[in-house]
């Protein structure tokens, strides 16, 4: 793995200088299916250890055999929900997705902040506050407390409280109460005088329901099986399997059919596994799963280019600041589509001509505005000019400069983001290396040439970054197909010399750079590597490094799909055991 | 006041056990008993400043309200109690080469002087300042109180707090947050402590709080017998700590915190509600899916709710919740309200380009103006809470008088991302520590005002609009402020040295340790 400090010392000459753009760079970001990110998933880091084309060592051949034994990581078996887990829990327990007493807002907007490490004062205080403001609201309305009250209570209401203690904690701590927690939450109703105003079962109930959400079972996913196997490692229980699938797959707390499937014992072989991943990820709500991954991907979020888009419009009069959000749908659409309608694999992200265009995104596809309305309809594109996402309006604005396109963000992006070359940071000062201006730099490419020829930047720049930028030069920073350059008129050239997987291989235009990028095993395996880092909710680590050869392997084979490969995510070791770091 | 909660991961900080032990006997014995608290607060802005339209032309020397700079003018009615420190540099030579991005340099670093990782997130490596003086001051060594306004976010350019090495603590943005947990303190008015409580609704909610809290433990009691990591176990003891300081904490706080002193600061159910944008706030420029609601909530936020958070700042204190506050305002955001109108994001203008891309020739008309806006929206929130503090008493002053309230900004110029010639005010004393109604250039030569406004005028190139002078490393004014706020070294004498580094040399450390005596009301 490269480093940019290691690097001075092994490659001087190469790592003196590769820039990632004559920019500031929003950082990606690590998240989960937990996300928005908590605030340090952090943990072992600093990728799975052996990634293509190492600017260290560009001919060096990748480890990607799978003909390995697979590594469990050790992490926390404490998580705390994060707060996007905790709005979709209490939605799927309870019913709530809004506060009535705070303008209908989500829970989580009430909730501190997601941070990483041990609860703060704040956060506890929060958890309670939020607490008391669902279980008064669900307790006030009759179709919520039907989701918690599953009877009604009689007389002094103990017999119909002490069967929703044992019946809602199940699914609250998302496993049976032991006999010891039953009876503390017993303990409750037998006070509830003392701890209600007037006594009554329905006032208790509701004191009930606020001290289940304030417990460290239900805030936490905790793991806590010690079944040991031969290696050390702790086989996890049916019931915390079970959590674990719903919180990968859905970021919620398991349904009926998956607690069942836990109490029968049933979740205990890959196989039994595979048959509830396969029914979840059916459900809607494993399309937000699928979205917040692929925001992951593409460096989505707030304060990141998608958001910062901006162009000018004396330049770009297809561009309007209102069509940040639509072409940022546009192509979350385009991913949900492949993933879900298309049932696609990896290579349709790269290759498939379908886009979701509406009337005022139509001009930059160079489409007929009059044959779309409002909404972003499904259509096809020339294939020639616009295979796959990168060859989309949201990219090709989201990575160009205010007034011009920057093939260095956009090779970049390629470059570390897509295929994975482990290009470190630029040295300081990188950023303010003027861009070129002379007369025969009639083309923005030349200009970029230029900029980026020095010792410290040519290595990374003109092997790495560069080539694949100027093949996107086909699209002009508001993403529409060029071919003459806007100031000069001169012949745009999109032939390049590019390095895929430490192979130089000629090309010419964007097409053909998506072809070889969607058959690229680098590529592939940088799909994978990041979906195991996803969906295990940690930065990816040199011990998953068999597990993504292994799912990388099975990318490159035709006909295995994404869905595929995320169902494939819950069949590995690290999904059915878990390690503890020093355990005693 | 529980030994464990302070000793959990010092990271970084210079403490020594003799000392922890001390502390283990009474809550907060870093500072004397009787005296008002002494509590450090930041405001914190992005992007910098036009410095030479910021700094006061008084270098060095008394700083009578005439000679505040356009900038601060709104700082006038309170020139008597501010210190303008004049030649600090963050970020020093030994860090500088570890990412291409300035900003997240020098937020990973500003408040750690410590490096940042190699990781994508860029965290810093290293606990931050506000942690390390919480844990010596804070009652029950909580962490610090960390607010922003705008979106919630965990990316590097908008984390300035610490809690450990590659740990971020990102800030709460939403004031009814905050207020929740101060409502929950409030005394009853007229309630006698010691005296037979009188039943009503409020003490239901206690006992039951009570019993809910003996099921948590109870809860968390379990989890203790599992084989765990280190760090779990901490995470559990952690949150046991907090169930018992909490309890401590409530029956410790004092008869001020009122419901009628929160109403006298403007902190009302109706006031918080409006102060707290129910939706989605924008995040980005002109982002947060760029809807309207979501721009109408990042303005909410930038007016009513940092005001507001300002506020619970202020009955936080009365509470004594929290002795170590901070305020930050994102940078990434176009100004769209108090009657400013921008068309591109603080960050962009800036950059004096509008966007991302730096130097070059600049793009954006009226751009000075533009920055200037935001200076002055900025100065006037500033002295909004310097205001606040000073109108609230305490013992025989103000709030103010036993606070540090210092603004730190991220650069110095924006456009020309330096870090030397930090535009920094500090308003209050900490209990009489630090000089009042003056300037001191700390650095012993001329330093200058930068050259913030000297392009862009009319077009042109950018060029170097920043400033070479003072570069006297940030570590002193931090060793400075932790002794003005009652903080003690390893030796239990005062603090001499923070951080990892504070020179240009190759291997880091410490090179000149000690505060800045000449801040000093004493020096």
């Amino acid at each position: 793995m490269f480093h940019w400090r290691s690097g001075i010392l092994l490659a001087a000459a190469l790592a003196a200088g590769c820039t990632t753009g004559a920019t500031d760079e929003p950082p990606g970001g690590q998240a989960g299916p937990g996300s928005n990110n908590p605030g340090g998933v952090s943990g072992a880091t600093a990728g799975t250890g052996n990634n293509p084309g190492d600017p260290n060592n560009p001919a060096a051949p990748v480890d990607t055999n799978p003909n390995c034994t697979q590594g469990v990581v050790a992490t926390s078996q404490i998580p705390r929900l994060t707060n996007a887990q905790y709005d979709r829990t209490v939605r799927d327990l309870l019913g709530i997705s809004g506060l009535s007493a705070s303008s209908n807002a989500p829970p989580s907007s009430i909730l501190a902040t997601d941070q990483a490490g041990s609860l703060t004062s704040l956060g506890w205080s929060s958890y309670q506050s939020v607490a008391e403001m669902i279980a008064a609201q669900v307790m006030a309305d009759p179709t919520l407390k039907a989701n918690f009250l599953k009877c009604t209570p009689s007389g002094d209401g103990k017999a119909c409280l002490h069967d929703t203690i044992v019946q809602f904690g199940r699914r609250a701590f998302r496993r049976p109460l032991t006999d010891t927690e039953v009876a503390g939450f017993d303990a409750i109703v037998a006070k509830g005088a003392q701890i209600t105003p007037t006594g009554a079962p329905l006032e208790v109930a509701e004191a009930l329901l606020y001290m289940f959400l304030v417990s460290p079972s239900f805030l936490q996913r905790p793991e806590i099986t010690e079944t040991a196997d031969n290696a050390g490692h702790f086989t996890l229980s049916s019931h915390e399997v079970a959590s674990r699938l719903s919180y990968l797959l859905w970021g919620s707390t398991p349904d009926d059919a998956l607690n069942q499937a836990a109490d029968a014992n049933q979740l205990g072989t890959p196989d039994q596994i595979m048959t509830q991943a396969q029914r979840m990820l059916k459900m809607p709500q494993a399309h937000d799963m699928v979205s917040d991954f692929h925001r992951t991907y593409l460096l989505m979020g707030t304060n990141t280019r998608w958001d910062n888009t901006n162009h000018d419009t004396s330049l770009f009069p297809a561009f309007k600041k209102e069509l940040v959000p639509v072409i940022q749908q546009e192509t979350e659409k385009f991913f949900d589509y492949i993933t879900f309608t298309k049932n696609g694999s990896f290579t349709d992200f790269l290759l498939s001509p379908i886009a979701f265009v509406n009337a005022a995104t139509a001009p930059l596809y160079g489409l007929d505005p009059s044959k779309f309305g409002a909404d972003l309809t499904q259509t096809e594109l020339d294939p020639a000019q616009r295979p796959g996402f990168l060859t989309r309006a949201g990219f090709l604005n989201a990575f160009s400069a205010y007034n011009r396109t920057s093939p260095i963000l956009r090779g970049a992006f390629i470059a570390k983001q897509v295929m994975a070359v482990p290009i470190g940071s630029p040295p300081p000062g990188a950023e303010a290396t003027p861009l070129p201006a002379t007369a025969d730099l009639d083309t923005n490419r030349k200009q970029v040439d230029q900029q980026t020829s020095g010792a410290a930047c040519s290595t990374c720049h003109h092997n790495f970054i560069n080539p694949p930028g100027f093949a996107m030069e086909a699209f002009d920073a508001a993403g529409a197909w060029q071919t003459k350059e806007k100031a000069t008129g001169v012949a745009i050239d999109t032939s390049v010399d590019a390095m895929i997987d430490a192979k130089t291989v000629h090309l010419n235009g964007p097409a053909e750079l998506m072809a070889k990028i969607a058959a690229s095993p680098g590529a592939q395996r940088s799909y994978a590597e990041k979906w195991v880092a996803y969906a295990y909710e940690r930065a990816s680590n040199p011990t998953d490094a068999c597990t993504v050869n292994q799912l990388a392997a099975k990318l490159t084979t035709s006909g295995y799909t994404v869905l595929n490969l995320i169902a494939d995510l819950t069949q590995t070791q690290s999904f059915r055991l878990r390690a503890v770091e020093g355990a005693q | 006041m529980k030994r464990r909660v302070f000793l959990k991961g010092v990271g970084g900080a210079a403490l020594a056990v003799p000392f922890l032990s001390s502390l283990a006997e009474q809550e907060s014995k870093a500072q004397s008993a009787g005296a008002p608290p002494k509590r450090l607060v930041i405001f914190f802005t992005h992007n910098g400043c036009l410095t030479d339209r910021w700094f006061p032309t008084v270098e060095d020397g008394a700083l009578p309200a005439s000679a505040l700079s356009s900038t601060l003018q709104p700082l006038a009615p309170y020139a008597s109690k501010l210190l303008l420190p004049r030649g600090f540099r963050s970020m020093n030579g030994y860090a500088v080469g570890q990412t291409i991005d300035p900003h997240d340099q020098a937020m990973g670093s500003k408040l750690t002087c410590a490096k940042i990782t190699e990781d994508s997130n860029r965290y810093a490596t290293a606990a931050s300042l506000d942690h390390v003086i919480a844990k010596q001051i804070n009652p029950g060594g909580t962490t610090p109180l960390v607010l922003s306004v705008g979106a919630a976010s965990t990316k590097i350019k908008e984390i300035l707090s610490f809690s450990g090495p590659n740990t971020a603590f990102p800030a709460n943005v939403n004031p009814q947050t905050v207020y929740n947990q101060l409502t929950g303190l409030f005394k009853a008015s007229g309630s006698t402590p010691g005296t037979a409580p009188v039943t009503t609704a409020g003490d239901y909610k206690v006992a039951r709080g009570a019993s809910a809290i003996d099921l948590v433990k109870a809860d968390l009691t379990r989890f203790q017998a599992l084989k765990m990591s280190q760090a779990d176990k901490t995470r559990v003891q952690d949150w046991l700590d907090l169930l018992r300081t909490t309890e401590t904490g409530i029956m410790n706080t004092p008869s001020s915190c009122s419901a009628d002193a929160a109403k006298a600061i403007g902190a009302t159910d109706d006031a918080v509600k409006a102060a707290s944008p129910a939706g989605a706030i924008s995040g980005g420029a002109f982002a947060g899916g760029n809807s309207a609601a979501g721009n109408t909530n990042l303005a909410t936020s930038f007016t009513l709710g940092g005001d507001m958070m300002m506020n619970l700042m202020a009955l936080s204190m009365i509470c004594d919740t929290n002795r170590m506050l901070m305020l930050l305002y994102p940078g990434y955001v176009t100004f769209n309200w108090d009657g400013i109108m921008h068309t591109h994001d603080h960050h962009g203008l800036s950059h004096r380009t509008g966007d991302f891309s730096v130097g070059g020739s600049c793009k954006v008309a009226g751009v000075l103006d533009m920055i200037q806006d935001i200076d002055t929206w900025y100065a006037k929130k500033y002295a909004k809470l310097v205001g606040l503090l000073d109108s609230i008493s305490e013992g025989s002053g103000k709030l103010l008088d036993s606070t540090a309230t210092m603004w730190l900004p991220e650069l110095s110029d924006g456009a020309a991302h330096n870090l030397n010639n930090l535009p920094i005010v500090i308003a209050g004393s900490a209990g009489g520590y630090l000089k009042q109604g003056v300037a001191v250039n700390v650095e012993g030569k001329s330093i200058g005002l930068g050259n913030s406004t000297k392009t862009c005028v009319d077009g042109g190139d950018i060029g170097n609009t920043g400033s070479f002078g003072g570069n006297l490393p940030i570590n002193k004014l931090y060793v400075t402020l932790m002794n003005a706020v009652g903080c003690k070294g390893a030796d239990g004498g005062k603090v001499t040295t923070f951080g990892d580094f504070d020179g240009t040399g190759t291997t880091g450390g410490i090179t000149n340790p000690g505060e800045v005596t000449k801040l000093l009301a004493a020096g």
